[in-house]
């Protein structure tokens, strides 16, 4: 990954000098729409809205798999965005990865708090799932990103589980329902990925 | 539950929780709880971190999907609202946030909760300042909601026992900490129960221990989405040593 921290954003302020609107948005760009929307430059934030809220809204859309829910999810996403700008600075994630992870977090926080659907239309309507879609073999492809690889080195089944959890946020009795088996069996598998995948990593 | 027993207790199990985090295949209560250690515990927060970076390619699957127009002006409006010209009369709904009687009485408790605490130790020199307690009875009129909260120094949490009232169907109780003219600091969304602890971070530590004041407030499932109160107090009350 790319050296992110607080240097991040002094280089961001510098940038700020030169010309803006840049056509094409690059991850400095959107740093520096997130760095002045945390001193509460709105039109940095009307920018950045225009840049990523699509991003951001398919992701709502992806997790919540309900249009209504997702408009509300989206919104409260980027308040949240607004508030929190500040707290970009001391992250380690690309910029346009931490807007994903408040909008997945945020989106998986409101699909838990939701009641829990009839078992029985859950598994009708999401059966189909473990083959990765053309989406994610074009994603798959991709052989510079570790996270591909280490993923190929699981059995196929175990890795479509996680991809899955990590795109819809399913959580562990989800995913149990819909493999067929217990909570805790589903627990132990998907912590064993995940081991697996940490020791891939680290390698 | 225990994350221990599947990778040792030296290393992983937290670990292994940030990466449940990230994947997002936690039930409700226990992503509460490792919101709130990520809010609380640098440590775990960077741990949760390097799984997001782990797991970002990911997200490159997402599709980007054009949302409708009326959702920009709907976010400004929650957010500037009070600044535009154009504004509903929804401030009725604030209630005892917004009334300016009601901040003044808070700013005196915490004033007097102030004295009390820098008179008492004159008086009284304290054995043992770490084992500090403080007690605050939180209540507030026209409301049925009553917590008892005792912040216990040594152990760096707030117990809350619920004496009364119920929060309605679909919210939440946030507990906030207001210390002098700041604006309140979350300290998180009350775990349903008749008792309860939270966790204070260290720099909320220092702020209880001069007699910060405790509110509750109404929130949406999950807590305020602001960072800020955006629902009535139902409960306030400053910190008392015993």
């Amino acid at each position: 990954m790319q050296g992110f921290g607080v240097h991040k954003v002094i280089s961001a302020v510098a940038n700020t000098l030169q010309s803006p609107n840049l056509p094409e948005m690059t991850p400095q760009d959107i740093t520096k729409l997130i760095v002045r929307t945390s001193m509460k430059d709105r039109a940095a934030f009307d920018l950045l809205y225009r840049q990523t809220s699509a991003k951001l809204f398919g992701v709502c859309l992806r997790v919540l798999n309900d249009r209504g829910d997702a408009e509300e999810a989206l919104q409260e996403v980027f308040v949240k965005i607004w508030t929190k700008a500040d707290r970009f600075a001391v992250s380690d994630l690309s910029p346009i990865s931490w807007l994903v992870a408040i909008a997945r977090n945020h989106a998986i926080d409101r699909v838990r708090a939701r009641r829990k659907p009839a078992a029985d239309i859950d598994a009708a309507l999401d059966v189909a799932d473990p083959a990765p879609g053309p989406e994610a073999m074009v994603v798959a492809g991709d052989e510079s990103e570790r996270i591909h690889h280490c993923l190929d080195e699981l059995e196929k089944d175990r890795a479509a589980a996680v991809r899955g959890a990590y795109l819809k946020g399913e959580s562990y009795a989800e995913l149990a329902e819909r493999h067929g088996v217990p909570l805790n069996t589903m627990r132990t598998w998907l912590r064993r990925s995940l081991l697996k995948l940490r020791e891939c990593l680290e390698r | 539950m225990t994350l221990a027993e599947d990778t040792g207790p030296e290393r992983g199990g937290d670990d292994l929780l940030a990466a449940e985090y990230v994947l997002g295949v936690l039930a409700a209560d226990e992503r509460q709880i490792a919101s709130r250690r990520i809010d609380a515990e640098t440590d775990f927060a960077r741990l949760v971190d390097g799984w997001e970076v782990n797991f970002s390619p990911l997200a490159a699957a997402y599709p980007e999907i054009e949302p409708p127009a009326s959702i920009k002006p709907a976010i400004d409006r929650r957010l500037f609202a009070s600044t535009a010209s154009v504004t509903t009369p929804a401030e009725s709904r604030g209630g005892l946030w917004s009334s300016l009687a009601f901040w003044r009485g808070l700013a005196a408790a915490a004033v007097a909760a102030l004295a009390i605490y820098v008179a008492v130790p004159i008086l009284n020199p304290p054995v043992e300042q770490q084992q500090a307690r403080l007690v605050a009875s939180l209540a507030a009129e026209g409301s049925d909601v009553k917590y008892l909260a005792v912040y216990d120094a040594a152990h760096h949490e707030v117990g809350l026992s619920h004496v009364s009232g119920e929060r309605a169907a679909g919210k939440d109780f946030e507990l906030w900490m207001i210390e002098g003219k700041n604006p309140p600091v979350s300290m998180g969304v009350i775990p349903a129960g008749a008792t309860a602890h939270i966790v204070v971070s260290p720099a909320a530590q220092q702020k209880l221990a001069q007699g910060a004041v405790l509110a509750v407030s109404l929130e949406p499932a999950g807590g305020s989405p602001t960072g800020q109160p955006t629902g009535p107090v139902v409960a306030a009350g400053d910190l008392k040593g015993i």
